[in-house]
């Protein structure tokens, strides 16, 4: 049976004095923390105060600090900062104990603390706080106690410091010194690099750019978790196809590469299927990737339609179409550039991009950009060699036709070049491209 | 009604009520996304510090930019799924990451920036957690028998009282601004002991029916500390979420908003007087919806009646051929690996169900009995064991002064060394409950350890010194004791001999042979 209680217990007497510095009582005394917490709820100068820890009458305990730092502005900061810089013996907790808030002035004296002369003592309390300020023009001095030769632990706090202000410094740098570190020899910075690499927008792409580094072990089990555990979507790889829908081997060995590597499902529809199958229930948002690559009929008229439709039932994001994509058109060019560099001698042709009709003038300008690009001449094929025109025949130079896989144009085309008709896929360099390419997407 | 714990109607609120009046925390979650692309420049230092605790986000003094996130796991329960899912998020943070259960059955993770934040509140999302309205002045986790479901001993499940507790308090009509935190537990077992509460519902009797009595007021502060009082009103468990509501909604109309330091139920309790403050509860809860007449009275009589069980070690579930694992998490810290391991632990060997308790240690749910040895050979269970030592198993601590600017010690380094120094000292006849903590603030919960230990600085040869006050005498039975103050301040470095003589003549410990004192780092 319960009665009711009541157990108050250690009550502190009422304090009354003035709240001045000289009355604070000493951190032995069981008053102390009372007498702080009415100081921390009142109004009070914070002038005496300053005044009183740079002249020495009070130190600067944690404690009343933690009380002092909520009424600090920028210039009351610089003041505690500098007057801890003065010091000859500094408690090191001391500057993230008033440098919390964000104030330019606070960074303009961090900088200037932080000078090449300054003490590696110093580096290390201050190089996470001007990070905290997150002010861009911090990010070259931050970089450089990164990456110079330097004690460990003042090159883990400038990578600390660009930790906390990781989306305001400039992203390819960022990326660059990141990626740069994750091969440091210490494997503690080596391994914070890499974690905040992994939150730079894209990581996932960053992530697998050092995969093929020279890394530690633990580092390289570290990668692997963050690249697990960052959200990937599903892809939906949308392709011409054959007849009745068939999708052709290389396209079927992609999809199943690609489903390994990323851990998510890679779902095939070929735009010529009759009977499409119903996607299944998704838990994340759709990646609708065409891999189409020329900006005719279906990419003008098919794809905006089957957006539509999914979007219906899917959370969708749909990329543009792979013709498009910078890299890919890199790619086809040094695909042309190899085929040059391997004939024993130059080609008394120039290269050829062999590609399926196309009418409308966007497709026409697309041809006259890929043409810049790649310097190959668009060349219309038919889909039966005994349509090709007689030029064609005569062709001598390197051809590129414009098909990921085998259909009826690399198919008309074989007997009259043979295994320079490949299609695209079937060519390492490319196929690893597109691979990589399509690995790396969120 | 008294007045003196409301301001009147003409008084200016304090600037921090009005920062929490003019804007909720909870807006802030739609912009988490662009915060973390776009950087959070935007932010005024009172949203950074103050509303973002809304969300259960923490900015930390003592850590600027590096932010932590409290859950709210409604009874301690948690799946190995989630759990993995945290490890990662903690893994991410490198050496600044790590996780404490708290002493409300609860974890926080520290060591995050904010750029993680809209990741990691949409992973929480879909593994239906939330740390919705874990800080600040807001109902905090709410706790439960951490072997609800389980235990062969229990009077009732807890889990469906707190998670329909937790449902009616963050859903629509759920407080979003009280005057200060308020705790919320749910008593099943008999050595469910809770009066160190705000508002504390225990299994009791009325004419034979198992129902809930009502306690109110418990709270420990560096001011005062009470134990909660039986309000007189005994409930059936579905009563229970709109009956807090009740107790909320009145609390948050007529708490004192005027002084922090005097603003928990208590104070309010007080003001009222208890019959007024229960009939002005029986109105409210009518005003809500309720149906009065249900709110019966009672004597306050309850099936609380023991201190609560060391859960550690191997126990027979209510369920034939099943055992709980309880495993001591010392101080109640984690690491990522430790916590990925963990929830392989019990996805491996039990349900993948696991309990965090009041004392920060973890109990894997539903292994079958012959598989526990399996579970105990385990390499996890050499740092984090099933038969602990008899300190180390009941030792409960504060996050101390790595991570809080408050703390005046480091709470559990010290705690974890001077437990470890004494274990190897003493023999013990039974385990002694030591609660740790690092300022007056009292979050360790010292007036609860039977040696309860609080962060102080005291003189030693002319120097200023960490030390720690000793308060001695706190009891969890029954009706409850707060331990009282029995040193002022002890040197970290004579720690370890003030208490083996405490524990020698006051808990039956005994020297073991041939034992040589080690120091203590302080």
């Amino acid at each position: 049976m319960a009665t009711p209680l009541s157990c108050a217990v250690s009550r502190s007497p009422t304090l009354d004095a003035p709240l001045d510095p000289a009355d604070l009582p000493s951190p032995a005394n069981e008053d102390r923390w009372e007498w702080l917490q009415r100081l921390r709820a009142g109004v009070f100068p914070l002038e005496p105060w300053l005044a009183a820890i740079e002249a020495g009458r009070v130190p600067p305990d944690s404690d009343l600090i933690a009380v002092l730092a909520d009424r600090l502005d920028g210039a009351a900061t610089v003041r505690l900062l500098r007057w801890w810089l003065a010091q000859p013996l500094r408690d090191p907790a001391l500057p993230q104990g008033i440098a919390g808030h964000r104030d330019p002035v606070v960074a303009t004296a961090l900088r200037q603390a932080l000078g090449d002369d300054s003490s590696t003592e110093v580096q290390v309390a201050l190089l996470p706080l001007l990070g905290h300020q997150r002010q861009s023009q911090d990010f070259d001095l931050l970089q450089r106690r990164a990456l110079e030769p330097a004690p460990r632990q003042q090159r883990c706090a400038a990578l600390e410091g660009l930790g906390l202000g990781l989306s305001v410094w400039p992203l390819g740098a960022l990326r660059s010194t990141l990626i740069q570190l994750t091969t440091d020899l210490d494997p503690g910075l080596a391994a914070a690099a890499l974690d905040s690499l992994a939150r730079l927008p894209d990581g996932r792409s960053s992530l697998l750019a050092v995969r093929s580094r020279a890394l530690e072990p633990a580092v390289t089990a570290r990668l692997e978790r963050r690249l697990r555990s960052l959200p990937i979507r599903p892809l939906l790889l949308l392709v011409h196809g054959r007849a009745q829908g068939e999708i052709p081997a290389e396209l079927l060995s992609l999809a199943d590469e690609l489903r390994e590597r990323r851990g998510a499902p890679v779902l095939l529809r070929a735009l010529t299927d009759p009977q499409p199958a119903d996607l299944p229930t998704l838990e994340h948002p759709l990646g609708l990737v065409p891999l189409l690559l020329l900006p005719g009929e279906h990419v003008r008229h098919d794809l905006p339609r089957l957006r539509l439709e999914l979007r219906a039932s899917n959370s969708l994001r749909v990329l543009p179409f792979l013709g498009s994509w910078p890299i890919w058109q890199r790619a086809l060019a040094a695909e042309l550039s190899r085929q040059v560099a391997d004939r024993p001698s130059p080609p008394a042709s120039p290269p050829l991009l062999l590609h399926h009709p196309i009418a409308s003038p966007l497709g026409g300008r697309y041809l006259r950009l890929l043409a810049s690009i790649t310097g190959a001449t668009p060349q219309e094929a038919a889909y039966s060699s005994e349509r090709f025109e007689a030029s064609l025949l005569r062709h001598q130079g390197p051809v590129l036709p414009l098909a990921l896989a085998a259909n009826r144009l690399t198919e008309a085309l074989t007997p009259c070049f043979g295994a320079a008709a490949a299609p695209l896929l079937s060519r390492p360099a490319l196929r690893q491209v597109l691979l990589e390419q399509l690995e790396a997407l969120p | 009604m008294s007045a003196s714990s409301t301001p009147s109607p003409a008084a200016p609120l304090p600037r921090l009520e009005e920062a929490k009046a003019s804007f909720s925390g909870l807006d802030l979650a739609p912009r988490l996304e662009q915060l973390g692309r776009d950087g959070w420049e935007s932010l005024d230092e009172i949203t950074l510090t103050v509303h973002l605790k809304w969300l259960g986000i923490f900015f930390r003094p003592v850590t600027p930019g590096r932010f932590m996130v409290r859950l709210r796991l409604p009874n301690g329960a948690i799946e190995a799924k989630q759990l993995t899912v945290l490890a990662e998020l903690v893994d991410r943070c490198g050496e600044h990451g790590s996780a404490d259960i708290t002493t409300r059955q609860n974890l926080q993770l520290r060591g995050l920036l904010l750029e993680d934040m809209a990741p990691l509140m949409a992973a929480l999302e879909r593994l239906g957690l939330t740390s919705r309205q874990s800080g600040h002045d807001n109902p905090r986790n709410i706790t439960g028998n951490p072997l609800a479901g389980l235990d062969p001993e229990e009077w009732l499940d807890t889990r469906p009282i707190v998670q329909a507790i937790q449902s009616a308090l963050l859903g629509p009509g759920g407080p979003r601004n009280l005057p200060r935190k308020f705790n919320v537990a749910v008593g099943g077992a008999p050595d469910s002991f809770l009066l160190h509460n705000d508002l504390a519902f225990l299994p009791a009797l009325r004419d034979g029916e198992l129902g809930i009595t009502v306690l109110v007021g418990g709270f420990f502060s560096a001011q005062r500390n009470e134990l909660a009082m039986p309000l007189g009103l005994w409930l059936r468990p579905a009563q229970v979420p709109a009956f807090t509501l009740a107790v909320l909604h009145h609390y948050s109309a007529h708490g004192n908003r005027s002084a922090r330091n005097r603003s928990r139920l208590m104070y309010l309790v007080e003001a009222l007087g208890l019959d007024a403050y229960r009939a002005a509860l029986r109105a409210t809860y009518r005003d809500l919806g309720g149906a009065d007449p249900d709110l019966l009275d009672h004597d306050g009589s309850h099936l609380v009646n023991r201190a609560p069980r060391d859960l550690c070690g191997v126990h027979p579930q209510k369920h034939e051929g099943l055992c709980w694992v309880g495993l001591n998490v010392p101080m109640g810290r984690l690491e990522a690996d430790s916590m990925a391991e963990l929830a392989r632990l019990a996805a491996s060997y039990g349900s993948g169900e696991l309990r965090f308790s009041e004392s920060q240690n973890v109990v894997i749910a539903d292994v079958p009995a012959d598989r526990a040895e399996a579970l105990l050979a385990e390499p996890l269970l050499g740092r984090f064991p099933a038969v602990p030592g008899p300190l180390l198993a009941e030792a409960v601590s504060c996050t101390g002064n790595h991570y809080c600017g408050l703390a005046l010690i480091p709470t559990k380094s010290t705690a974890l060394a001077v437990v470890e120094e004494l274990e190897r000292r003493l023999e013990f006849p039974e385990a002694v409950r030591t609660h740790w903590t690092g300022c007056p603030n009292a979050c360790g919960q010292p007036y609860m350890g039977q040696i309860g230990l609080m962060g102080a600085k005291a003189r030693k040869d002319g120097q200023m010194v960490e030390a720690a006050r000793i308060f001695l005498g706190g009891s969890m039975q029954n009706e409850g004791r707060l331990a009282e103050l029995h040193h002022k301040g002890v040197p970290l470095d004579e720690l370890p001999d003030v208490l083996e003589a405490l524990l020698i003549d006051n808990f039956g410990a005994r020297r073991r042979s041939a034992a040589a004192p080690l120091s203590v780092p302080s």
